[in-house]
C-alpha cells in the first residue's frame, strides 16, 4: 500500500488522548488533508479535552469551543461571518463526536445542511459517548455494553445511519472513512474541501478504552470493520450518486465481535443475527450504488 | 427623522441603523415582525448583512456566538420559550464574553401558551451576565437598542434589550429614527477586542481548571460593574448627538414621596399618568422607574429610596418560592442600608392581563394603608376561581 | 465617519484563550510499554545454508540498487550465477509469504542480479579485511575449495588453492550438466573469485605428503575434494563392460565427449547425479530409465530436478533393487529385486524389504552406476575420532601438533551434498580458522553460535565482520507476525523456460531469463520479514506524533518524551520490524 500523505503536522504531541485513541489519528490525517486556511469549531467531545486545557492548545489551526448541541450552528454562524469580512479562502470544519452529530447535535446539524451552510463536518464516531464515560449514544452498534446498556441490557437499537439521514437532505457530499485507510481520508477530505456548500465526513474512529481493546490493534479493529462491512466505505454525491470505494473480501463478522471487550457477551446466535444485519445493509448499500451483490 | 412604527419595527430600524454583520433568529410570537422586518432589509439590500435562518433559538444564539467570535457585529431577538430555550447560550455568551444585543420581547412562560406580555421570561436570565435593559416606549426601544451596541462593545458583554409584548412590540408609536450618519457617528465600526485568526491561531474556550476558572468570572464580573458607569458614558454620548438621555433609572417625584412606586416597562407610561392623578388629589407619591436591571444600579436606588418612607415595587413576573423579581432586587439593594423603608411587593399583569391606572391606584392605596408588607409579594387582580 | 473613540474597557479582558502547545506536557510518563526499532531475522536466510540476507536482497531489489543486492548475496556467497541456477532452494520452501499466497521466486531474483552484474561487468566493492599473515592451502577448486578461499581472502588471509583438473570448477564444471549451470557462467564466477587475490592452480593433483610437508608454508589446509568415487553395487556383473559409472559419465560429457545413444538406458540410483545422467542421455538420443529401490518421494534428488526429468520424459520405477546384469553381446539383462515398504528408516525415508521372490528382467543397451559417490582416496575423509578434533556444522577441523591444521569440508562433511550446503563448509571453515589463529581452538564453537543467522545453523560472513547485520535480533519471525493486511494476493512470476520438446534437443540452458521489469515486481511480494523498508507506516499511524523522521540509517526514532506505549506502531509494521517492551528494560 503506497501511503502518500503530507508531511505538514497541523497538532503538537503532548495531547491527553488515550494511548492508541482513533480520534487523534483521525484528526492528524484530517488536518494534513485540508492544510492550513481553517476554523474548527468544536463541541462537547472527547476532542474537547483532547485539544487541550487553558491555556494550551494541541492543535495550530484556531479553534472555537462550543456548547454541546452547537457544533452545526456555531459552524454556520462563523461562516456568516467570514462571508461578511469577504473571506473566500478560511474552511469552517466542525468536528464533533458521535454524540454531538447523531443525537444531542443532530438538530443542529439537520438545520445546517438543510440551509446548505458552506462548511464541512466531521463526525467522528466512535460508537459511544467516550468523553462522558462511554454511555451509549444513538451511533453505539447493535450488541454493544456501554455503561447505560450494561449486562443483559447491551443495546438492541441497531445503530443509526447518520450518512443516509443526511443523504435525505440531499447534501452535496457525504462519506464514510476510517482511521485505517489513510488514503481515502485523504482523498475524500481533499475533495470535501472543493466542494462548496454542506460536505459530511463519518470517520471511523477506534476507541480502545471504550471498546475494551488493547491500544495496539485500534487500527487493525477499525480496517477490520471495513473488511466485515460493517462500515462500508463509500461518498454519496448530492444526495443520489452512491459510490461504493471498497470492495472487501468480505470476511464474516464474528472475528470483528470476538476481540472486543464490548461484545464478548454475545451468543453464536447473537452473531448470526448480526450477521444477518450487516448483510441486509450490505444489499441495501449495492442497490442504492446501482450493484448487485 | 419622525415616523411611526410599531415597537418591533423600531428595533428592526436600530439594527439596520447600527450596520449588523450578522442576524440569526428564530420566528416566536411576538418577536415574529422584528425577524420579518430584518428578513425584508437584508433581502432587498437596504441591509447588507447575512440572516441565518436558523431551526431553534438555541442555534440562533450558537450562531452568533461563533459569527461574533470571527469578529462581526451580531444581532438576534426571541421571546419567552425561544429565550428559556437560549438559556446555556446565554451563559456561553457571557462567558466567552462577545457583545450580542437581543431584543427580548417579554412574553408569559408555557404550559398554558399564553403569548402576552410577562416579564417572568427574561427575569429568569438574571444571573446569565447578560445587561438588561428595560423599555418603556418605541423611542426607548430604538434609542436602547443602537446604545446596546455600543455598550456591549466597550465591556465585551452581550445586552438584551427588553421590551413588553403587544403592549410594546406591536403599538405603534411616534418615534424619531435617527440619521445613519448620526449613528455612524455615535457607534464606530466594530472593532473586536478578540476573533478568530488562521494567521494567528488560539483555541476559544477550552477546558479550565478550578485554578483557572474563578478569575475568569470574577472578570466577567468586573465588567458587569464598570458597566454602571459605561452605561452613563454611553448615554452621555448619545445625548450628546441626539439629545435623548434616560438614565439607568428614572426618578420622578421622589424628593418627598411618602410612597414611591417602582415600576419597569410599559407599567411606568401608565404609573407616569397615575402619580399625576394622585398628586392632583395631594398624594404624596413619587415613581421610580428602573431601566438598567442588571448590573443593577444598587448605588443609585440607594440614594433615591432611602429616604422614602414605603417602596411599592410592582412587578409583572414572579419568582416561585420567593417573590416577585424586581421586589427582591430592590429589597437586597437597601437591606444593608440602616433604616430602609419597608418594600410592598406587588405581581399583577401576569401572561398580559391589563394593569389598568386603577390598580396601580390600588396598590397606592394599599400600601398608603399598610404599616408593613403583609407578604414579600401580593397578588393582585386574581379573579376567583 | 465616527471619531476616534474611548472603547477599551478598565479592566482587561480574562477569557479561556488558549495560545500555549501542549509540548510541556511529557505524556511519555504514562507508558509501561515501549516500542523500540529492532530488525530481526527472516526465516528465509535461515533456511539457505549459505545464511544469504535475502529480506535485504529483495529489498534493495525493490529500489532498483542492483549492484547493492548482488553484494548483498557476495557477503555471504560467491556463487551468485551458480546457485540462481541450480541451487534447490530450501529459502523458498520457509518463506513466509508462502502461507499467504506464493513463495518468492528468490532463485530467481538471485540469477536476475548475477546475470545483471555480469552483463554491466559490475566491480563488488565489499568489506575486506587488512591483510594477515598467516596462508592456507586449499584442496579443490570445487565449491567449497573456492567458496573457503574466498571467505579466508575476505578476512585477509592469503590462499592457494589446488585442483587436480584443467579447470577449476570441481563439480561445477566436471560435473553439472550445461543445460543446468552453462559454462561462461561458471567462468565469470571464478575469475571474480581470482580478481580478489586468490591463486588457484589447476593440473595440480595434491597427495597426502603434501599435508605433511605444508606446515613451513601454509598454517591450515582445507580439504574440499568431494566425492568423486563411484560406489559399486555389489551386485554380479557390475564389472562387466559397458557398465559404467555415472558420476565419470558426466565428467566426459563436460570434458567435451558426445557419445550417442539409441535405445534404452537404465540408470540406477535417486540421487542428482542419476537424474544428470538420465538427463542427458536424453539429449544424447536414448530413452532413460532410472532404476530406484526405494519411493520416488525417498529419492535424494531435488525434487525440482526429478520433476524436470519427467518432463523430459525419464521413466522412474521404484522399488526395484538391481540384483544382476548379463550381456549377450547385444544387450544387457538388468534383473532387478521388487522391493515393498516395510516401515521406516532413521532418516524418515522408507524401509524397505524385498517383495518375496518377485523379481524382472530388464533389457537395455547400456547401463549406468549411480547409487552414489565417496571420496575418491581415503584421506579425503575427515578422521573418526581424534583428539583436538572439533565437528562443526558443515567441517570438520583437526588442530594437528605436528603440523598445518586440517579442515574438512563439502561432500566429505556434509549430510545434504548441494552447492549451497558447499559454499557453508567454505565459510564455516573460514571463520573456524580465523578464530582459531586468534582465540585458540577452544574459542571456536561459541565464538561461530555468534554470528549464527537466526537459530542457526547458517553463519552469517556479515555478522562475523560486524557489520549492520550482526545489530540484528536473532529472532525468527513467523507468519503469523506479519501484518498480512498490507498485502494482497499476487501470483509469483513464473520464469520462462525452453519449450520440452526444445530441451531435449539441446545442451542449452533450459531456464530463461527475466526482465527487470519482473525481478522488482517479484522483489515488491517481499514480505522483508524482521526488516524496515521505511514504509512510514510506524510514522503514519502514531496519533501522539512520536515518531519523528531524520536521517539516521533507520530514518526515524521514536520521541520518548511523548510515547504513551500504545503499540500502534508496532501493529501496523507489515513485516515486526519494531518490538513491544515493558518499560524500563
Amino acid at each position: 500500500m503506497e501511503l502518500n500523505v503530507l508531511d505538514e503536522e497541523y497538532m503538537y504531541p503532548g495531547h491527553v488522548a488515550c494511548p492508541g485513541c482513533g480520534a487523534a489519528i483521525a484528526m492528524r490525517f484530517f488536518l494534513k488533508a485540508l492544510g492550513d486556511k481553517m476554523i474548527i469549531v468544536l463541541p462537547a467531545c472527547c476532542w474537547s479535552v483532547i485539544a487541550g486545557p487553558y491555556p494550551q492548545s494541541t492543535l495550530k489551526v484556531p479553534v472555537i469551543h462550543s456548547a454541546f448541541e452547537t457544533g452545526g450552528a456555531v459552524a454556520s454562524g462563523v461562516r456568516a461571518a467570514l462571508d461578511v469580512k469577504g473571506d473566500t479562502e478560511t474552511t469552517v470544519v466542525t468536528w464533533a463526536g458521535d454524540g454531538g452529530t447523531f443525537d444531542i447535535g443532530f438538530q443542529a446539524l439537520s438545520g445546517a445542511v438543510e440551509r446548505n451552510e458552506d462548511f464541512i463536518y466531521v463526525c467522528y464516531d466512535n460508537e459511544a459517548y467516550m468523553n462522558t464515560g462511554i454511555q451509549r449514544s444513538s451511533s453505539t452498534p447493535y450488541g454493544a455494553w456501554t455503561t447505560t446498556t450494561p449486562g443483559s441490557e447491551w443495546k438492541k437499537m441497531r445503530k443509526k445511519n447518520i450518512v443516509e439521514a443526511l443523504v435525505a437532505h440531499r447534501i452535496p457530499y457525504a462519506a464514510t472513512a476510517n482511521i485505517a485507510f489513510p488514503e481515502d481520508l485523504v482523498r475524500k477530505t481533499k475533495k470535501a474541501k472543493a466542494i462548496k456548500g454542506s460536505r459530511f465526513l463519518h470517520i471511523y474512529a477506534t476507541c480502545p478504552t471504550g471498546w475494551r481493546i488493547p491500544s495496539e490493534i485500534s487500527v487493525k479493529i477499525a480496517r477490520m470493520a471495513v473488511q466485515t462491512n460493517i462500515f462500508p466505505l463509500y461518498e454519496v454525491e448530492d444526495g443520489v450518486k452512491y459510490t461504493i470505494n471498497y470492495k472487501p473480501k468480505e470476511y464474516p463478522v464474528r472475528e470483528y465481535f470476538k476481540l472486543q471487550g464490548r461484545f464478548k457477551h454475545l451468543t453464536d446466535q447473537d452473531l448470526k443475527h448480526i450477521q444477518d444485519m450487516v448483510d441486509e445493509d450490505r444489499e441495501l448499500l449495492l442497490r442504492k450504488a446501482g450493484e448487485h451483490s | 427623522m419622525k415616523r411611526v412604527l410599531e415597537g418591533s419595527q423600531a428595533v428592526a430600524e436600530a439594527v439596520r441603523l447600527a450596520r449588523v454583520d450578522v442576524i440569526s433568529a428564530y420566528p416566536i410570537t411576538p418577536q415574529t415582525h422584528i425577524v420579518e422586518f430584518l428578513s425584508e432589509y437584508c433581502a432587498n439590500g437596504t441591509m447588507n448583512a447575512r440572516f441565518l435562518r436558523v431551526e431553534s433559538e438555541h442555534s440562533a444564539l450558537a450562531t452568533l456566538i461563533g459569527a461574533a467570535t470571527t469578529g462581526v457585529r451580531t444581532f438576534t431577538a426571541t421571546s419567552s420559550q425561544g429565550l428559556a430555550l437560549m438559556h446555556e447560550l446565554l451563559h456561553w455568551s457571557s462567558g466567552a464574553r462577545v457583545p450580542i444585543v437581543m431584543a427580548e420581547v417579554n412574553r408569559a412562560l408555557a404550559p398554558g401558551w399564553n403569548i402576552w406580555t410577562d416579564q417572568t421570561d427574561s427575569l429568569a436570565q438574571r444571573d446569565t451576565g447578560w445587561i438588561q435593559l428595560y423599555c418603556e416606549n418605541g423611542q426607548e426601544v430604538i434609542d436602547t437598542t443602537i446604545q446596546a451596541f455600543r455598550l456591549g462593545e466597550w465591556v465585551n458583554l452581550p445586552v438584551m434589550v427588553v421590551l413588553d409584548a403587544f403592549f410594546l412590540s406591536h403599538t405603534y408609536e411616534p418615534v424619531d429614527v435617527p440619521d445613519q450618519e448620526l449613528v455612524d457617528r455615535f457607534l464606530p465600526p466594530y472593532a473586536p477586542k478578540f476573533q478568530v485568526d488562521t494567521e494567528d491561531p488560539c483555541a476559544f474556550g477550552s477546558l479550565v481548571t478550578p485554578n483557572a476558572y474563578m478569575e475568569m468570572r470574577y472578570n466577567i464580573a468586573e465588567a458587569m460593574e464598570e458597566t454602571l458607569s459605561r452605561f452613563q458614558d454611553v448615554e452621555d454620548e448619545y445625548a450628546a448627538i441626539f439629545d435623548r438621555r434616560y438614565g439607568s433609572v428614572e426618578p420622578v417625584l421622589c424628593d418627598d414621596a411618602e410612597i414611591v412606586l417602582v415600576t419597569s416597562g410599559t407599567i411606568t407610561s401608565t404609573s407616569r399618568q397615575v402619580i399625576d392623578d394622585l398628586r392632583a388629589r395631594g398624594e404624596k407619591v413619587g415613581l421610580l422607574k428602573i431601566k438598567l436591571f442588571r448590573p443593577f444600579p444598587v448605588d443609585i436606588i440607594r440614594q433615591v429610596l432611602k429616604t422614602a418612607p414605603k417602596v411599592a415595587v410592582i412587578d409583572r413576573n414572579i419568582s416561585f418560592g420567593a417573590s416577585g423579581i424586581f421586589a427582591q432586587e430592590v429589597r437586597a439593594a437597601l437591606c444593608n442600608l440602616a433604616g430602609h423603608p419597608p418594600v410592598f411587593g406587588y405581581i399583577v399583569g401576569l401572561g398580559g392581563r391589563d394593569v389598568t391606572a386603577d390598580l396601580l391606584e390600588d396598590i397606592y392605596w394599599r400600601t398608603k394603608n399598610n404599616e408593613a408588607p403583609e407578604k414579600e409579594s401580593i397578588w393582585l387582580g386574581l379573579q376567583e376561581v | 465617519m465616527a471619531e476616534k473613540r474611548e472603547s477599551e474597557s478598565v479592566v482587561p479582558l480574562l477569557i479561556p484563550r488558549s495560545y500555549m502547545s501542549t509540548e510541556s506536557n511529557l505524556t511519555g510518563s504514562w507508558r509501561f510499554l515501549k516500542p523500540g526499532y529492532a530488525e530481526k531475522t527472516a526465516p528465509c536466510s535461515t533456511a539457505c545454508p549459505a545464511g544469504e540476507d535475502i529480506g535485504q536482497i529483495e529489498m534493495l531489489m525493490t529500489q532498483g540498487m542492483f549492484k547493492e543486492a548482488w553484494e548483498t548475496i557476495l557477503r555471504e556467497n560467491p556463487f551468485p550465477a551458480v546457485c540462481g541456477r541450480v541451487c534447490y532452494h530450501p529459502c523458498e520452501g520457509k518463506c513466509n509469504r508462502g502461507e499467504f499466497d506464493e513463495a518468492i521466486a528468490i532463485h530467481s531474483i538471485e540469477r536476475f542480479l548475477a546475470d545483471t552484474a555480469s552483463r554491466n561487468e559490475f566491480k563488488p566493492s565489499i568489506d575486506k579485511l587488512p591483510s594477515k599473515r598467516e596462508k592456507v592451502a586449499v584442496v579443490g577448486a570445487g565449491p567449497s575449495g573456492l567458496a573457503a578461499a574466498y571467505f579466508l581472502t575476505l578476512l585477509g588471509y592469503t590462499c592457494d588453492v589446488f585442483e587436480s583438473m584443467p579447470e577449476a570448477g570441481g563439480i561445477l564444471r566436471w560435473g553439472i550438466p550445461l543445460y543446468r549451470l552453462p559454462v561462461s557462467v561458471l567462468r565469470s564466477e571464478i575469475s571474480r573469485i581470482e580478481e580478489m587475490g586468490v591463486r588457484i592452480h589447476t593440473g595440480k593433483h595434491i597427495s597426502q605428503d603434501f599435508i605433511k610437508e605444508a606446515i613451513s608454508d601454509y598454517s591450515a589446509i582445507f580439504v574440499g575434494c568431494g566425492h568423486s568415487r563411484t560406489r559399486r553395487l555389489n551386485i554380479p556383473g557390475e564389472d562387466i563392460e559397458g557398465v559404467e559409472n555415472g558420476f565419470e559419465f558426466l565428467r566426459k560429457i563436460r570434458e567435451g565427449e558426445k557419445p550417442s545413444f539409441d535405445g534404452l538406458v537404465a540408470v540406477i540410483g535417486g540421487g542428482n547425479t542419476a537424474v544428470d545422467v538420465a538427463r542427458n542421455i536424453i539429449r544424447l538420443g536414448g530413452k532413460s530409465l532410472i532404476v530406484y529401490r526405494r519411493r520416488r518421494q525417498d529419492m535424494p534428488a531435488f525434487d525440482q530436478e526429478i520433476q524436470m526429468a519427467i518432463e523430459e520424459r525419464v521413466e522412474i520405477r521404484e522399488l526395484l533393487a538391481p540384483a544382476k546384469v548379463e550381456f549377450n553381446g547385444n544387450e544387457y539383462t538388468l534383473t532387478v529385486q521388487h522391493m515393498k515398504v516395510a516401515g521406516k528408516d532413521v532418516d524418515g525415508r522408507a524401509a524397505i524389504e524385498p517383495e518375496g521372490d518377485k523379481t524382472e528382467e530388464i533389457k537395455v543397451q547400456r547401463i549406468f552406476k549411480a547409487i552414489g559417490e565417496e571420496a575418491a582416496e581415503a584421506w579425503y575423509n575427515p578422521p573418526d575420532k581424534e583428539e583436538n578434533m572439533l565437528t562443526l556444522g558443515n567441517s570438520v577441523l583437526v588442530n594437528s601438533s605436528r603440523g598445518a591444521a586440517l579442515i574438512f569440508g563439502g561432500d566429505l562433511t556434509n549430510k545434504t551434498k548441494s552447492v549451497v550446503h558447499a559454499v557453508a563448509s567454505g565459510k564455516e571453515a573460514a571463520i573456524a580458522l580465523d578464530i582459531f589463529f586468534h582465540e585458540g581452538f577452544d574459542a571456536i564453537e561459541s565464538r561461530l553460535e555468534t554470528c549464527a543467522v537466526g537459530d542457526g545453523p547458517p553463519l552469517s560472513m556479515e555478522v562475523y565482520m560486524g557489520g549492520p547485520r550482526s545489530q540484528r535480533k536473532r529472532h525468527v519471525v513467523v507468519y503469523n507476525e506479519i501484518n498480512t493486511d498490507y498485502f494482497q494476493l499476487i501470483p509469483r512470476v513464473t520464469q520462462p523456460r525452453l519449450l520440452i520438446e526444445e530441451r531435449l534437443k539441446t545442451f542449452e540452458e533450459i531456464d530463461l531469463k527475466i526482465s527487470a521489469n519482473l525481478a522488482m515486481r517479484e522483489a515488491e511480494r517481499c514480505f522483508n520479514c524482521g526488516l524496515c523498508n521505511q514504509c512510514d507506516n510506524c510514522y503514519l499511524f502514531c496519533p501522539d506524533l512520536s515518531v519523528i523522521r531524520d536521517n539516521s540509517s533507520q530514518g526515524r526514532h521514536i520521541n520518548y518524551d511523548y510515547c504513551k506505549g500504545c503499540g500502534l506502531c508496532v501493529v501496523e509494521c507489515p513485516r515486526n520490524a519494531m518490538v513491544l517492551e515493558e518499560e524500563g528494560q
